[in-house]
C-alpha cells in the first residue's frame, strides 16, 4: 500500500480512513435504515467533489464555481445518451466524464492563457454554472425541464444479490472505490513534481515560470483532473438521487456546500475534504432541529468559517498532534504491536 | 411585427435596463472602492421591498412607505458595513477579494434563509398611476415610475460624484486607496458611505421592480447575478459604463424574451458575461 502512495504518512492515514469507511455502512445498516444509507452516499459524493475542488482551487488557485454544472453536464450527457441509444450506462458514462473533463480543461486553458485572476475565474465559472442551470431547466426536450429525466442508475444487480446488500450500500462502495483511487492519485500527485509545481505556481506565478515551470500546462492538468473526478461522481450522485433533476446541480445545492466542506475540513490536505464533508453532513442532520432555518444557519456558518476558522479541522488536528507528539507515540505503539 | 410593439418593447427594455443599472451601480461602487464583490446585493433589494410592503400597514402612502423601506436597508447596510465588512477590510489584495465574496455569500444565505421562514410569499406594490398612450404606444404606469425615478437617481449619483467634495474624494479612492489616504481622505469612511448608498440603490431597484412583477426571496440571488453581469460588462470600476451596460442588457433581454423565450434570453445574458470576461479579463484585477 505504501508503494502506491509514495508517502508512508499518506498511506497510513488513507488506510485508517478507508478501513473506517468500509465498515461504516455495516454499522449504519445494523442501527438505521435506508435514509441513513442514502446520507452515506451523499457524504462520499460531496467528499469527492470537495477533493476535486481542493486540487483545482486550493492547490492551483483556480476557483471553480461550477462544480455543480460539471457534475450535471456529465450526468445529463450520460442519461440522455442512455435514453437515446438504449446502451447500458456502464458503456456510456465515460462519454459524460469526458464532456465534463473537456469543459474543465478548456476553462483552465483559457483562464491560464489570458492570465485570469482568481476572481475572474470565479465569475466566469459562476456564469457558466448559471447558464448550465438555465439549460437544464429550460431545454425540456433534452433535459425534461424541472421534473428531470429518469436515470437507470449505475447499479450492479449481481453484486447486490451476491452480497445481499441494498442498492444504496453498493453505490456507496462504488463511491468508496473512487475515493480510494483518488487518495492514491492525490498523494502521488502532490508528492511529485506536480505538487511542487502547484506550490510554486500558487506562491508566485511569474517566479514559477522563470524557473521553467509550464504554468498553463500544470493548471490544465489540475483543471482536467478535478473536472474528470467531478464528472465521474455525477452519475453516481444521480444514482443516489434516483432521477436527474436540475435542482441537484445548482450553485446553491452543490458549490456552496462544497466550499464550506473544503474550508471546514482543511485546504491542501488529503483527508480535509472527507472530514469536511462528514462534518457538514452531520451538522446538516442536526440542523433538522432548526428545520426551516437551515439556509440561514448555512449562511452564518460560511461567514464564521471564513472569518475565524479558515485553516480547517485537519491542519488544526495535525498542529495539535505535533504539539503533543501524538504521531511519535502512535508510531511507537504501532511498532511495538508489529 | 408592428412598429408599435417594437417601440413598446424598447420602452420596457429601457425600464428594465435602468433597474439593472441601479443594481449594477451598487456592485460597481463597492467593488471599485474596496474590492468587495457584494454577493448579498440582491437580498437588500428584496428586503427593501418587503419593508416597504410592511410599512404600508402603517402609512397608506406608497411614497412614504418606500422612503421608510429605503431607510431600513440603509441602517441595515450601515450595520453590516461597520461589523462584518470591517473584518473583511482588514485584509488586502486578493485575500480581501476572496474573503469579501465568501462573507457576502454567507450574508446572502443568512438573509435569504430568514426571509424564507418569515416572508416566503411574493411581494408586489401597487402604484395607481394609469398607463399613458401616446400615438398608439401605451406605456404602463409602473414603467413610467421606473424610468422617471431611476433616471433621476442615477443623474443625482453622477452629480454627486462630479460636483461634491465627497464625490471627488470617492473617485480618488476609486483610483488609488493609498494615494487617497495620503491626501487626507479616510477611505474607510468613504467605503461605509458608499456601501450604504449601494444598498439603497439596490433597495430602490427592488421596490421599483415590485411595481412591475412580484418578487420572492428566492429571486435575491438572480438579482445579484444580474447586478454582477451588468457591472462586469460595463467594466467593473466604471460607473458610466455600468449604466450603459445596464440599458444595453435590459434591451437585449427584453427583446430576446419576446422573440426567443425566457430561458434562451437568460443564457444569452450569461453568454455575454462570459464573452466580456474572455475579451477583457484584465479589467477586473
Amino acid at each position: 500500500m505504501s508503494r502506491l502512495f509514495t508517502s508512508s504518512v499518506d498511506a497510513r492515514w488513507a488506510a485508517v480512513a478507508l478501513a473506517f469507511l468500509t465498515v461504516l455502512p455495516l454499522y449504519v445498516m445494523e442501527t438505521a435504515g435506508t435514509y441513513q444509507a442514502r446520507l452515506l452516499e451523499l457524504f462520499l459524493v460531496f467528499a469527492l467533489i470537495t477533493m476535486a475542488l481542493n486540487i483545482v482551487f486550493a492547490h492551483t488557485d483556480q476557483l471553480f464555481l461550477f462544480t455543480g454544472a460539471l457534475a450535471g453536464i456529465s450526468t445529463y450527457t450520460t442519461a440522455a445518451l442512455v435514453d437515446a441509444t438504449g446502451v447500458t450506462v456502464w458503456l456510456l458514462f465515460p462519454v459524460g466524464v469526458l464532456a465534463a473533463g473537456g469543459l474543465g480543461v478548456l476553462v483552465s486553458y483559457v483562464a491560464a492563457r489570458l492570465k485570469m485572476s482568481i476572481i475572474v475565474i470565479a465569475i466566469l465559472t459562476l456564469s457558466l454554472q448559471l447558464a448550465a442551470t438555465e439549460f437544464f431547466q429550460g431545454a425540456r426536450s433534452i433535459t425534461g425541464g424541472t421534473t428531470g429525466i429518469s436515470f437507470p442508475g449505475m447499479e450492479v444487480p449481481f453484486l447486490e444479490e451476491a452480497a445481499g446488500l441494498p442498492p444504496q450500500v453498493v453505490n456507496y462502495y462504488l463511491l468508496l472505490v473512487v475515493l480510494a483511487v483518488s487518495f492514491v492519485l492525490y498523494s502521488r500527485m502532490m508528492r511529485s513534481r506536480y505538487g511542487l509545481a502547484f506550490d510554486a505556481i500558487r506562491q508566485d506565478e511569474v517566479a514559477a515560470e522563470s524557473i521553467g515551470i509550464n504554468v498553463v500546462k500544470y493548471k490544465m492538468i489540475a483543471g482536467f483532473t478535478a473536472a474528470v473526478l467531478i464528472g465521474l461522481v455525477g452519475p453516481l450522485y444521480a444514482t443516489a438521487e434516483g432521477r436527474v433533476t436540475p435542482s441537484a446541480f445548482t450553485f446553491q445545492s452543490v458549490d456552496v456546500l462544497v466550499l464550506i466542506m473544503l474550508v471546514l475540513g482543511g485546504m491542501r490536505t488529503m483527508l480535509g475534504p472527507v472530514v469536511g464533508a462528514a462534518l457538514v453532513i452531520l451538522i446538516n442532520e442536526q440542523l433538522d432541529v432548526f428545520g426551516q432555518w437551515e439556509t440561514a444557519v448555512y449562511g452564518l456558518l460560511l461567514i464564521v468559517l471564513f472569518l475565524y476558522f479558515n485553516e480547517g479541522v485537519v491542519p488544526k488536528v495535525e498542529e495539535y498532534a505535533e504539539r503533543f507528539e501524538l504521531k511519535e507515540r502512535i508510531r511507537r505503539q504501532l511498532d511495538r504491536n508489529g | 411585427m408592428t412598429t408599435t410593439t417594437m417601440i413598446e418593447l424598447f420602452i420596457d427594455g429601457i425600464a428594465r435596463g435602468l433597474v439593472f443599472a441601479l443594481l449594477g451601480a451598487g456592485i460597481t461602487l463597492v467593488f471599485g472602492l474596496g474590492n468587495i464583490l457584494n454577493i448579498a446585493i440582491g437580498v437588500f433589494a428584496i428586503i427593501a421591498l418587503i419593508a416597504t410592503v410592511q410599512l404600508l400597514a402603517v402609512s397608506s402612502s406608497v411614497a412614504v412607505a418606500a422612503v421608510g423601506g429605503l431607510a431600513f436597508v440603509a441602517v441595515l447596510g450601515l450595520a453590516v458595513d461597520r461589523t462584518l465588512l470591517s473584518l473583511v477590510y482588514r485584509k488586502d489584495g486578493e485575500e480581501r477579494i476572496l474573503l469579501g465574496i465568501f462573507v457576502t455569500l454567507g450574508l446572502m444565505l443568512f438573509f435569504e434563509g430568514v426571509l424564507f421562514v418569515e416572508f416566503p410569499e411574493g411581494f408586489t406594490l401597487s402604484h395607481g398611476i394609469p398607463s399613458l398612450t401616446v400615438a398608439g404606444v401605451s406605456v404602463r404606469g409602473s414603467t413610467q415610475i421606473i424610468i422617471l425615478i431611476s433616471s433621476i437617481v442615477l443623474l443625482l449619483l453622477f452629480l454627486f460624484l462630479n460636483l461634491t467634495y465627497l464625490g471627488k474624494a470617492t473617485r480618488t479612492v476609486f483610483q488609488d486607496e493609498t494615494g487617497a489616504l495620503l491626501c487626507g481622505i479616510n477611505p474607510r469612511r468613504i467605503q461605509t458611505l458608499i456601501f450604504v448608498v449601494s444598498v439603497v440603490f439596490a433597495g430602490l431597484a427592488g421596490i421599483l421592480q415590485g411595481f412591475e412583477t412580484d418578487l420572492r426571496p428566492a429571486a435575491a440571488f438572480e438579482l445579484t447575478v444580474f447586478a454582477i453581469i451588468v457591472s462586469i460588462v460595463g467594466g467593473v470600476r466604471n460607473i458610466r459604463g455600468t449604466v450603459v451596460a445596464g440599458l444595453l442588457l435590459g434591451l437585449v433581454i427584453t427583446y430576446a424574451n419576446f422573440f426567443i423565450g425566457a430561458f434562451v434570453a437568460k443564457m444569452i445574458l450569461f453568454g455575454v458575461a462570459v464573452v466580456v470576461l474572455l475579451l477583457r479579463p484584465e479589467e477586473i484585477a
